[in-house]
């Protein structure tokens, strides 16, 4: 049966601050929701599993420059987080000025999801 | 699988460039035929590269190519892979003349941007990132770039003045070289002083914007030997991926891609990485140059910022990086960069780098990658 893809449901969690993540049935590795296949053993069935949107920022820049749109939040943050299991996100922060602002290692949450992509704030 | 050769190459100037994108790949296009020494009507198919043809009113280069070559009937592909078109596109013309498909063919490739502006160029080329997570949430390149950065500079003993160096050492090379982008060479101050475009990376750890135009003709063994004594071997091919989306990774200081595509390059070559006496990478930023020369197995994790501050990869040091300039001061017109590459390796193995040839040179590598290394090939050439 035709499926519509899962970024939708994806989108609405993240605006509620957590991450619609798929474990595999086979190997119970975890991917975001916009996986079709597990990457570690091909297999295509997994349960959907709600993970909370917080982590630490593994890494980040500081944009000074912005593609167009982003002229009024700059300068702003483009930020890699690790989340608790082995998954990464990353998504757009705002009020990030300098890198005193944001040390390597902060603690870091999803708060929505809009015309930005995942919105993170610090914590 | 047939010997495939390099018997031909030719380059536009990269920079900022007045004439349309048909006009600029046909140019380079005739320019690698007359290098070569061969008649159009000699060539097979065509492989044109390109990634933003769409922004100067021209797109399926292709057929255009092949008709203004006199060679309409001709078969010919255009191909897109962000920043890695080129090597990609050269790939995919060298596969079918190993498998014995074509005896020679074109592999040209182009971008025309600049007219576009900043603004608009940053954005385009933010459409080749794992857009949902990256371009969307206003992650410009340089930006993507800059994460790299910063966890290579928190993971390692690096500052940005090591990151600097790549710079100057590349505007150096590109001073020699009449076809550069930016001809001029600049010091490390210059780089430091200069403005922020995503923390920790300024404008002068950027490469620029460049349009141009670059083209080879690749052909097997036996039509090589049949038309010139000047040709190159090509002996090694490779090409791999990683996660489209640098969050996908478990290590931000390394491309898979890379390492993937330059094992399987030097197992069809047969050779180690001490085997190579230059390379040309890709160092969009500086950071790039850093990270590729330790996934290409030159130095080990973490080394190659030692070795840049000993001058071991300058012109003639112990394996001379980008002596064309590199993507950084000879230019990077996305499309073209891939061939430019094979262009700057064919001119060097053939005597023709003038000023900036890497001496007694037998053996050269091209990588080159899309977006953060998402898509990436890597290849090796000798000289006969």
């Amino acid at each position: 049966m035709y499926k519509l893809s899962a970024k939708q449901q994806f989108i609405e969690c993240a605006k509620l601050g957590k991450i619609l993540a798929r474990k595999c049935k086979n190997c119970a590795e975890l991917h975001l929701a916009t996986v079709y296949f597990c990457q570690k053993c091909g297999h295509k069935e997994f349960e959907n599993v709600e993970l909370e949107g917080k982590g630490t920022v593994v890494t980040y820049t500081i944009i000074t420059v912005p593609p167009a749109g982003f002229e009024k939040y700059t300068p702003y943050a483009w930020v890699v987080v690790q989340l608790g299991s082995n998954l990464r996100i990353s998504g757009f922060m705002a009020n990030i000025a300098k890198p005193a602002d944001l040390p390597i290692g902060s603690k870091a949450k999803i708060v929505d999801f809009d015309e930005r992509g995942i919105i993170l704030e610090k914590q | 699988m047939e010997k495939v050769c390099v018997i031909g190459a030719g380059s536009t100037k990269y920079g900022k460039l007045q004439e349309s994108i048909s006009d600029i790949t046909v140019q380079a296009s005739v320019d690698a035929i007359e290098s070569a020494g061969i008649e159009p009507k000699e060539i097979d198919a065509g492989y044109i590269s390109n990634v933003f043809g769409v922004a100067d009113k021209q797109v399926h280069l292709g057929p255009v190519v092949m008709s203004n070559l006199g060679i309409s009937e001709k078969p010919s592909l255009s191909i897109e892979s962000a920043c890695g078109s080129g090597s990609v596109s050269f790939r995919e013309a060298f596969a079918n003349v190993a498998g014995g498909f074509y005896d020679a063919v074109l592999v040209t490739g182009v971008e025309k941007v600049t007219h576009t502006g900043t603004e608009w160029t940053t954005t385009y080329f933010s459409y080749c990132s794992d857009f949902f997570y990256e371009g969307q949430a206003g992650a410009s390149f340089p930006g993507l770039f800059a994460s790299m950065a910063r966890a290579y500079l928190t993971e390692f003993k690096a500052t940005e003045e090591d990151l600097a160096m790549v710079a100057v050492k590349n505007h150096d090379n590109g001073f020699l070289n009449p076809k550069a982008h930016l001809r001029k060479k600049i010091t490390i101050d210059d780089v430091m002083n200069s403005a922020v475009v995503a923390s920790p990376l300024k404008l002068y750890d950027c490469c620029p914007f460049s349009d141009g135009a670059s083209a080879v003709i690749l052909c097997n063994e036996k039509f090589a030997k049949q038309h010139t004594k000047n040709y190159i071997r090509v002996i090694g091919s490779g090409r791999g991926g990683s996660p489209a989306a640098l969050q996908g990774r478990n290590h931000i200081t390394t491309i898979p891609s890379t390492k993937i595509a330059a094992e399987a390059a030097y197992k069809m070559a047969g050779i180690k990485p001490k085997d190579v006496d230059f390379a040309e990478v890709h160092d969009c930023f500086t950071i790039a140059e850093i990270v590729d020369s330790e996934d290409l197995g030159f130095f080990e994790k973490g080394k190659a910022v030692e070795a840049v501050r000993e001058g071991k990869t300058r012109l003639n040091g112990e394996i001379s990086i980008n002596p064309s300039g590199g993507l950084k001061s000879k230019g990077h017109p996305i499309g073209a960069t891939g061939v430019g590459q094979v262009v700057e390796v064919f001119d060097q193995l053939t005597g023709k780098a003038g000023e900036r040839t890497v001496k007694d040179a037998k053996v050269g590598l091209t990588h080159n990658f899309g977006a953060t290394g998402a898509s990436c090939a890597v290849h090796i050439f000798q000289s006969v």
